[in-house]
C-alpha cells in the first residue's frame, strides 16, 4: 500500500491570503522531487511551491485564483519511494522571478478580507452535528445538554485567536460595523477599547475623504479636468498591448512617489578619466573570474563613503511625517532593465564589500533579475538606489525617487570634454550624475554638496579610503 | 418605532418560555406593538414550569436533607426526616407560580398581548392560533420562533402507563416510588436522581455512554461519581434499556450492554434528551426552512432564512439552555427592533445541579487536548480551602484552562456544592479577555469557594502559597 502525503502551502513569509496564478500539474501527473505544483503571486514576487518528494499526483485541492494562506493543502500525493517521504521535509517556498520596481521594501500584508469577527465568534448552532430524535435507535443516549456544542466559538476559531476586545466593546464594534480584527488595540497588550473603536472609524472616515475631497489637498487645488478617452483608431492603425504585471505594480508605485515626493534634481558631473584606467586595467582579472567589472561597482563603493559623510541621505521618513530613521547599514537598490519591466534588486551591506565582490554578486543578482528568480527578500531593504542609463546613452534625467528612500542617483552616459584645468583645456571622461532627493528631508546645499562629494571620491579612488 | 402598521403587530413571539418572553419584553421596550403567543395559560414555558425552576426548588429540599443527615456524624442529630409530600409540592408549586405570575404581571404593564392557543404560520406575515376550537389570525411585520422543545420519548415503553415518566412528570412528585430506574446520566437524569434519592428513593440509573455526564472533563465528574457510586443501588454504564414491560406490581426493564437482565422498579424516568418543536407551527407556510429533526438554522442575527422571521431558544440548536435562549432573545428583539445586535457571546456556561455540582464554560481539557491546543491548566483541589473543609464538602476543586502563549483564560470547571454560582466569574473573564494574573491579582473575600478561582489561577502562574508545588 503505497503512502499518501498532504502538500501544503509552506512559510511564504508575511503573506496571507495570495492567489494561485498557475496551477502546473493535474492529478494522475507524474512529479519528481522540487518539481513545481502551482505558482503564488504576492504584491512583491511570484513563488512556486514544490513537491517535496517524486510521487503521482492523487488530487489537486487548489485551482486557478484560489487564494491560499501557510498550511493550506495544495494537493495529495502519493508518495514514489515512501522512506523518502518519512524524511521529506516541509517544502520550502522557492519564489522565483518578478520584482516590482519601487516597491517599499516592507512586505504589506494583505488585511483577511472580510474578517466579521461576529460571525465567526458566533456560536450559532448547526443542528445537523447534534443528537437528535435519531437518537432514539440506540436506545438511552445522554442529555442532548451536552456542552460540546455550548463551547461558542471554538469550533470555528480558538478563544485566544479571537479579537482582544471585551464583549461591550465588541457590540459597540458591531454598532458601527467595524471590522474588530482591523482594529489596533492601545491598551495593555493591545486590548481594544472603546475608544480604539472610535480612533478606527475616525480614521476611516477621513482616508477616503482626502482622496474624494482631492481638490483641496493641503490647500492646493488638484482638479484636474477629466482626460476624454480617445478613440485612437480613428487616425491609423493601433493595437492593444495589457501592461505586464511588473508594469502594473511600478506604475502605481511611481505614480505614488512622483505625486507624494517633493523631488528636485541636482545634476553634476565627475571626471572619471582615472577611474576607467583603473577599472580597464583590472577588467581582465575580473572577466577570468567571470564578471565584468563595470563602472556601476565603483559608483556604489563612493556612494557608501557618501552615505557616511552624509547620513541624512541614508534615512527614511516615518510614517507620522515627523521623525527621520536614520539607517546604520549601507544596502543599495540597483535598478535593472527585464523584459518584464524595472525591477530593483537590492545588495545588503556594500560597506563591507570590496569591488571584486560587489562586481559579482551584481552580475549574479542581474541575472536572477532578467530570469525572473528573484526572491522577495532579493527586493527589500534598500536605503538609496541607483539608476543607470550609462550604457544607452543621455546626459541627464530625472529618476524617480523608490519611497521610503529620500534619495536616488541617476548616471547618464560618460564622454570626452575639454576640461579647463586652470592652465588648459584637456580631455577628460566625464560622467553626468543626476541626484533626485526628497526636499522635505534634505535641502539643495546638503544635495550639492552631497553629489559633489560623491564625483570627488569617483575622481581620486584613493579618497574612499579616507 | 412602529413599522408596518397594516399589520396588526409589529413582532409576534411564538412562545413563552424565557426565550420568547425575554424577546417580547425587550421588543416591547423598545417600542413595538407585541403579540405573545403561549399554548399553556400561563407563561415562563418548560423552565418554569416544568424545568429549571421546580427542579431547583426540589434540589433545594433534597440538599437539606442530605446536609442535615450529614451532621449526625458531627453530632447533630435530626433524626430521619418526616416528608410531607404535598406540602413539599406545595412549596415548589408556589415557587412557580410566583414566577409566571410576575411574568403575566409584567407583559400587561409592557403592553405585550398574550394570546393563549397553538400557532400555526398561515404566510409569510399571518398565522392563526387555535384554542378551545377557536381560531384567531394575527398578521405580524416581523415574527419569532420560540417553541422550544419536548422530552425524547424512547421506543418500546409503555407511554401512557403513569409510572412511566419523563421530566415533566417526575416534578409532579406524585409519590416516592421505592425502586426508582433513570434511564440517561445526564444533566436531567442525575438531578433528578439527587431528589428522589433525597426523599427516599433507591435509584439505580443507566447510561448508554462509559461515562456519566458525557460531553464533561472525566475528573469533573469524577466527585459525583464517587458520591452517588456509594448511595445508589447501581449505576449500570455502556447499558441501554431495550424495552419496559408493564407488570401490575412493577415495571421492568430489559437491560442490554454492560449489564444485562430484567429488574422491576417501581417507577421509571427517562431522560435521555429533548427534541425540537419546529416542526409544529406549519413552518412552510411562512417559508421557513426546518430540518429533519425539527431544528431551525439561523444566522448570528437569529434570522432564518426568511428574513423577518427570527428563532431562537432550543429550536435552534445545542445548547438547549434557557441562559442561551434569553440571550438569543434579546438579540432577535433587538435586531426586529431595528439595532445592529448579534450573537456575540463566546461562551456558554453549562451546569449540572446535582450533588456536588458540575459546572464548566469555554473549552475543557478535554477539547483542547483534541485540538491540539497549547494551554496551561491550573487545579486548585477543595481540600485546600478552609471553607469547603467547614462546609464538611471537600471533594471538588476548581480547574482554569488557559492559553499559554497569551495567559488568557479559555475555559474551566468547578465541581463541588455551589459550582455553579462559581462559573460565573469564569465566564466573566474569559468574555473580558482576563489573563491569569487579572484573576489572581484580583483579591477575593476569605473564607469563601470563590477564592478557589483566584488559587486556580495563582497555581498556573506558580504563585499559590496555600498549596505546596515542588519545583520542577
Amino acid at each position: 500500500m503505497s503512502k499518501t502525503i498532504e502538500i501544503k502551502v509552506p512559510d511564504i513569509g508575511d503573506f496571507r491570503d495570495i492567489p494561485v496564478i498557475e496551477v502546473l500539474v493535474a492529478a494522475g501527473d507524474q512529479v519528481g522531487a522540487e518539481d513545481g505544483l502551482i505558482t503564488l503571486e504576492s504584491d512583491k514576487a511570484t513563488m512556486e511551491v514544490p513537491s517535496p518528494v517524486a510521487g503521482v499526483i492523487r488530487e489537486m485541492r487548489l485551482k486557478l485564483d484560489d487564494t491560499v494562506s501557510e498550511g493550506d493543502v495544495v494537493a495529495i500525493l502519493e508518495v514514489a519511494d515512501e522512506s523518502a517521504a518519512e524524511a521529506a521535509p516541509s517544502p520550502e517556498p522557492e519564489p522565483t522571478a518578478e520584482a516590482s520596481p519601487e516597491t517599499s521594501p516592507e512586505p504589506e500584508t494583505q488585511p483577511t478580507p472580510d474578517a466579521d469577527e461576529t460571525r465567526r465568534a458566533a456560536p450559532v448552532q448547526t443542528p445537523a452535528a447534534e443528537p437528535g430524535p435519531g437518537a432514539l435507535e440506540s436506545g438511552p443516549a445522554a442529555d442532548v445538554d451536552e456542552p460540546a456544542a455550548g463551547v461558542a466559538g471554538t469550533a470555528e476559531v480558538a478563544l485566544s485567536m479571537l479579537p482582544y476586545a471585551s464583549p461591550v466593546v465588541r457590540k459597540f464594534a458591531r454598532e458601527l460595523g467595524v471590522d474588530l480584527t482591523q482594529v489596533t488595540g492601545s491598551g495593555d497588550k493591545g486590548r481594544i477599547l472603546r475608544e480604539d473603536v472610535a480612533a478606527h472609524v475616525k480614521s476611516v472616515m477621513s482616508a477616503p475623504a482626502i482622496e474624494v475631497a482631492a481638490p483641496t489637498l493641503g490647500g492646493l487645488r488638484l482638479d484636474f479636468p477629466e482626460l476624454t478617452e480617445s478613440d485612437f483608431s480613428r487616425y491609423g492603425e493601433i493595437e492593444k498591448q495589457p501592461l505586464t504585471r511588473i508594469q502594473k505594480i511600478s506604475a502605481g508605485h511611481l505614480h505614488r512617489n512622483w505625486v507624494g515626493i517633493p523631488h528636485v534634481t541636482q545634476h553634476d558631473e565627475a571626471d572619471i578619466t582615472d577611474m576607467e584606467a583603473f577599472r580597464l586595467a583590472n577588467a581582465d582579472e575580473a572577466a577570468a573570474q567571470g564578471f565584468k567589472l563595470t563602472p556601476l561597482v565603483f559608483l556604489m563603493k563612493a556612494m557608501v563613503a557618501s552615505l557616511k559623510k552624509y547620513p541624512r541621505f541614508n534615512a527614511s521618513l516615518d510614517a507620522d511625517g515627523e521623525t527621520l530613521v536614520l539607517k546604520k547599514y549601507y544596502n543599495i537598490g540597483i535598478a535593472v532593465d527585464t523584459p518584464e519591466g524595472l525591477v530593483v534588486p537590492v545588495i545588503r551591506n556594500c560597506e563591507r564589500k570590496g569591488i571584486m565582490e560587489l562586481a559579482a554578486e551584481l552580475a549574479e543578482v542581474s541575472a536572477r533579475a532578467r530570469d525572473k528568480k528573484l526572491k522577495p527578500q532579493d527586493i527589500q531593504g534598500g536605503c538609496i538606489s541607483i539608476s543607470s542609463l550609462g550604457g544607452i546613452g543621455g546626459t541627464a534625467f530625472t529618476p524617480i525617487i523608490n519611497a521610503p528612500e529620500v534619495a536616488i542617483l541617476g548616471v547618464s552616459r560618460s564622454s570626452m570634454k575639454p576640461v579647463w584645468n586652470s592652465a588648459e583645456f584637456k580631455p577628460r571622461l566625464m560622467l553626468p550624475l543626476s541626484l533626485s532627493y526628497d526636499h522635505r528631508v534634505i535641502d539643495g546645499a546638503a544635495a550639492a554638496r552631497f553629489t559633489r562629494f560623491l564625483a570627488s571620491r569617483l575622481e581620486d579612488l584613493r579618497r574612499l579610503t579616507l | 418605532m412602529s413599522t408596518g402598521d397594516s399589520f396588526d403587530f409589529d413582532l409576534v413571539v411564538i412562545g413563552a418560555g424565557p426565550g420568547g418572553y425575554t424577546a417580547a419584553f425587550r421588543a416591547a421596550d423598545l417600542g413595538l406593538r407585541v403579540a405573545l403567543v403561549e399554548r399553556y395559560p400561563v407563561l415562563g414555558g418548560v423552565c418554569l414550569n416544568v424545568g429549571c425552576i421546580p427542579s431547583k426548588a426540589l434540589l433545594h429540599a433534597a440538599r437539606v436533607i442530605d446536609e442535615a443527615a450529614a451532621m449526625e456524624r458531627h453530632g447533630i442529630c435530626f433524626g430521619p426526616p418526616a416528608i410531607d409530600l404535598d406540602k413539599l409540592r406545595g412549596f415548589k408549586d408556589g415557587v412557580v407560580a410566583k414566577l409566571t405570575g410576575g411574568l403575566a404581571g409584567m407583559a400587561g404593564q409592557r403592553k405585550v398581548e398574550v394570546v393563549e392557543g397553538l400557532a400555526a404560520f398561515t404566510g409569510a406575515n399571518a398565522l392563526d392560533v387555535q384554542s378551545a376550537g377557536q381560531t384567531r389570525q394575527l398578521s405580524f411585520a416581523k415574527a419569532i420562533i420560540a417553541v422550544g422543545s419536548q422530552s425524547l420519548e424512547l421506543p418500546n415503553m409503555p407511554w401512557g402507563d403513569h409510572r412511566l415518566m419523563d421530566s415533566t412528570a417526575a416534578l409532579q412528585l406524585e409519590e416516592i416510588p421505592q425502586r426508582l430506574l433513570i434511564v440517561g446520566g445526564g444533566i436531567i437524569g442525575m438531578e433528578m436522581a439527587c431528589i428522589y434519592e433525597a426523599l427516599g428513593s433507591r435509584v439505580t440509573v443507566v447510561e448508554l455512554t462509559p461515562t456519566l455526564m458525557p460531553g464533561t472533563d472525566p475528573d469533573l465528574v469524577k466527585p459525583l461519581q464517587r458520591r452517588v457510586s456509594k448511595r445508589y443501588t447501581a449505576i449500570h454504564l455502556d447499558t441501554r434499556v431495550s424495552r419496559v414491560d408493564v407488570a401490575d406490581d412493577a415495571l421492568f426493564a430489559h437491560f442490554e450492554g454492560k449489564h444485562q437482565g430484567r429488574e422491576p422498579f417501581d417507577r421509571v424516568l427517562v431522560a435521555v434528551g429533548r427534541t425540537p418543536n419546529g416542526a409544529r407551527i406549519n413552518a412552510a407556510a411562512a417559508g421557513v426552512e426546518v430540518d429533519e429533526k425539527g431544528f431551525i438554522r439561523v444566522d448570528h442575527q437569529m434570522r432564518t432564512n426568511i428574513p423577518h422571521i427570527f428563532a431562537i431558544g432550543d429550536v435552534v440548536g445545542q445548547p438547549m439552555l434557557a441562559h442561551k435562549a434569553t440571550h438569543e432573545g434579546k438579540v432577535a428583539a433587538e435586531v426586529c427592533a431595528g439595532q445592529k445586535s448579534a450573537f456575540d457571546a463566546r461562551v456558554i456556561p453549562s451546569v449540572a445541579y446535582t450533588d456536588p455540582e458540575i459546572a464548566w464554560v469555554g473549552v475543557t481539557e478535554t477539547q483542547a487536548k483534541a485540538q491540539g491546543l497549547q494551554i496551561g491548566v491550573g487545579r486548585f483541589p477543595w481540600a485546600a480551602s478552609g471553607r469547603a473543609l467547614g462546609n464538611d464538602r471537600s471533594e471538588g476543586f476548581t480547574k482554569l484552562v488557559f492559553d499559554q502563549a497569551t495567559q488568557r483564560i479559555i475555559g474551566a470547571g468547578i465541581t463541588g456544592p455551589q459550582a455553579g454560582d462559581l462559573i460565573a466569574e469564569c465566564a466573566l473573564a474569559i468574555e473580558m479577555g482576563a489573563e491569569a494574573a487579572d484573576i489572581g491579582l484580583t483579591i477575593h473575600p476569605h473564607p469563601t469557594l470563590s477564592e478557589t478561582v483566584a488559587m486556580a489561577a495563582e497555581v498556573f502562574e506558580g504563585t499559590v502559597t496555600d498549596l505546596y508545588i515542588p519545583r520542577k
